[in-house]
């Protein structure tokens, strides 16, 4: 069942293209991660799937619901973790999600008895009578999830859901995460974080200037756009440049900040060269989502450029 | 339809569980300040002045008063207040996730406003009854709905206001150069009949001016069919326009 298709999508801000035809279909059970450069199109995206954001040409569909007509409908069964956390900071935790309970139309009952399973899920039970303002950032986006969740919604969009948290509470969300995809929850999830995209997806899309420019399955893409491994110099190293020369010509060689990264096909060409030139580099490791998405957007600059 | 006004009453449950919040702190401005005004002004200015039309000073303002409190409740909930939770609260975006639509966070705001305008115009009245200022004990529930009515076209100019300003400070300038002149013009503290006939049309602009109107009348015994209609009237048309037109810019801001 096919829970968003979208159709030929754009929205303009004005002479600002945010999104130009997109066509994207997210099927139920699946998890998949929109990558892409701050300005891509992302949050603009999940805006129209859910009717916050209207577009401006195009079609698209959420639950079989047109999002512009009937987003009522299609947000009774979605639940959102927005970019900022947005809570009522003067309210307590509990106060937060009874009202956000009222606006799900949760019977106040089964409320109370739904924050308490959700708050103890997402450790954060301790603070139930917590002011906004006295959690961290960490709790907070915790909170977010919780409140996600509280109407059991069949979809779940996470837009940029662990940005700027440590990696402890980054790991618990990636956990939750899996949690509830084994639930058979769809979900849609932005994310700056390559690592993540790969942990959690199934199938990625990359958006750079309001268009996909490619999509797959994480393993997929790699094979397709960076297959190998990635030997990462310090640029100002003295043998760098004999590196680069020796270097076969298929071969991807980028600088990335004051290192030089070189993409070769296996590992043993790449040891290979290594000898040739008795110099080590600061890590040898397989490609990544990073090199593919890298590759993609433009960010990564090849020897011709 | 009722879906539409169960979803907007949350709006309004929201808004009530944060300020009751800080209830004290928020609630002695809007008693505090009438109560200052009518020693200051009422009492010592009052002093000085001659009755009008057979009333002292501090009968003809005390009205007035009832009316501006209603006006600056609803216009700064809709203004500074509607402003914050919109762009530094994030509080609609939240919102917006759930089956709660643009127009159900409009209604549900001019709800709150009603029922706060109410509640504050219920509260001066109040503090007027103990200046004995009140004539009759049924001038109390119709002046409470009277407050609540004026709160209408008041909060359209907020939330306006909110839709049209580009940073906070802005705000300022709207009071100066619309509420503050619609305040201080609008008969509260002076007569409007012996004005020259050009500003007495031209106040006819203010829908504030219409309430305090209505306000003076009923408080002074005065109230007949023709002036309930006509400054009802205008004060209830100003209330749709000016929602009206409210409610299609806030969406856009809403909505992208």
């Amino acid at each position: 069942m096919k829970v968003i298709e979208a159709r030929g999508v754009k929205k303009s801000f004005g002479s600002f293209h945010a999104l130009q035809g997109v066509d994207l279909t997210v099927n139920a059970g699946e998890c998949v991660g929109l990558l892409g450069p701050n300005g891509a199109g992302k949050s603009t995206f999940i805006g129209v799937v859910y009717g916050v954001t209207d577009r401006t040409e195009g079609t698209i569909t959420t639950f079989g619901h047109d999002p512009r007509s009937s987003s009522r409908e299609i947000k009774r069964r979605l639940g959102v973790v927005p970019q900022e956390s947005a809570l009522d900071e003067a309210l307590t935790v509990v106060e937060n999600m009874r009202l956000f309970g009222r606006f799900v139309t949760l019977p106040q009952a089964q409320v109370d008895k739904r924050i308490d399973e959700l708050l103890v899920y997402m450790s954060l039970d301790h603070k139930k009578d917590a002011p906004i303002r006295t959690l961290s950032g960490g709790m907070k986006r915790r909170l977010a999830f919780v409140r996600a969740l509280l109407a059991e919604p069949e979809l779940l969009i996470l837009d940029e859901p662990t940005t700027g948290l440590d990696p402890a509470v980054r790991h618990l969300l990636w956990q939750k995460v899996t949690d509830l995809k084994k639930k058979g929850k769809t979900i849609l999830i932005t994310t700056h974080y390559m690592h993540e995209a790969e942990v959690l997806c199934d199938r990625i899309v990359i958006l750079n200037q309001g268009k996909i420019i490619d999509e797959g399955s994480p393993r997929n893409l790699i094979e397709r756009h960076a297959p190998g491994y990635v030997a990462i110099y310090d640029s100002s190293h003295p043998s760098v440049s004999q590196l680069r020369e020796r270097a076969p010509a298929h071969w991807a060689i980028y600088p990335q900040q004051s290192n030089l990264c070189i993409r070769a096909p296996t590992l043993s060409e790449l040891v290979e060269l290594q000898k040739s030139e008795a110099t080590e580099p600061l890590l040898l490791r397989p490609s990544n989502l990073e090199d593919v998405y890298l590759k993609l957007t433009g960010e990564e600059l090849t020897q011709n450029d | 339809m009722t879906e539409t006004l169960r979803l907007s009453w949350h709006v309004v449950v929201r808004n009530w569980t944060v300020y009751k919040k800080d209830f004290f702190a928020n609630i002695s401005p809007t008693l505090a300040d009438p109560s200052l005004i009518m020693v200051s002004l009422g009492l010592g200015l009052g002093s000085l002045i001659q009755d009008i039309n057979g009333r002292t000073y501090l009968e003809f303002m005390a009205p007035g008063l009832v009316a501006t409190t209603a006006l600056f409740t609803s216009f700064f909930e809709s203004s500074y207040g509607f402003y914050v939770r919109m762009t530094y609260e994030s509080i609609f975006k939240a919102m917006l996730t759930t089956p709660v639509g643009a127009s159900e966070v409009v209604i549900g705001e001019y709800m709150w406003n009603f029922i706060k305008g109410s509640l504050m115009a219920f509260g001066v009245t109040l503090v007027l009854c103990a200046f004995r200022l009140v004539p009759h004990y049924w001038v109390l529930p119709v002046a409470t709905l009277l407050g609540g009515l004026i709160s209408i076209p008041c909060a359209a100019l907020g939330l306006l206001a909110s839709s049209y300003i580009h940073n906070i400070n802005q705000f300022q300038t709207v009071y100066s150069f619309l509420i503050a002149p619609m305040y201080f013009l609008s008969g509260v503290f002076f007569p409007i009949e012996p004005m020259p006939e050009l500003f007495r049309w031209a106040i006819q602009i203010s829908p504030f001016a219409h309430g305090v109107r209505l306000m003076q009348l009923l408080f002074w015994g005065e109230l007949t069919l023709q002036t309930v209609l006509w400054h009802g009237g205008m004060l209830v048309a100003f209330g749709i326009a000016l929602s009206y037109w409210s409610n299609i810019r806030i969406r856009k801001k809403l909505i992208a």
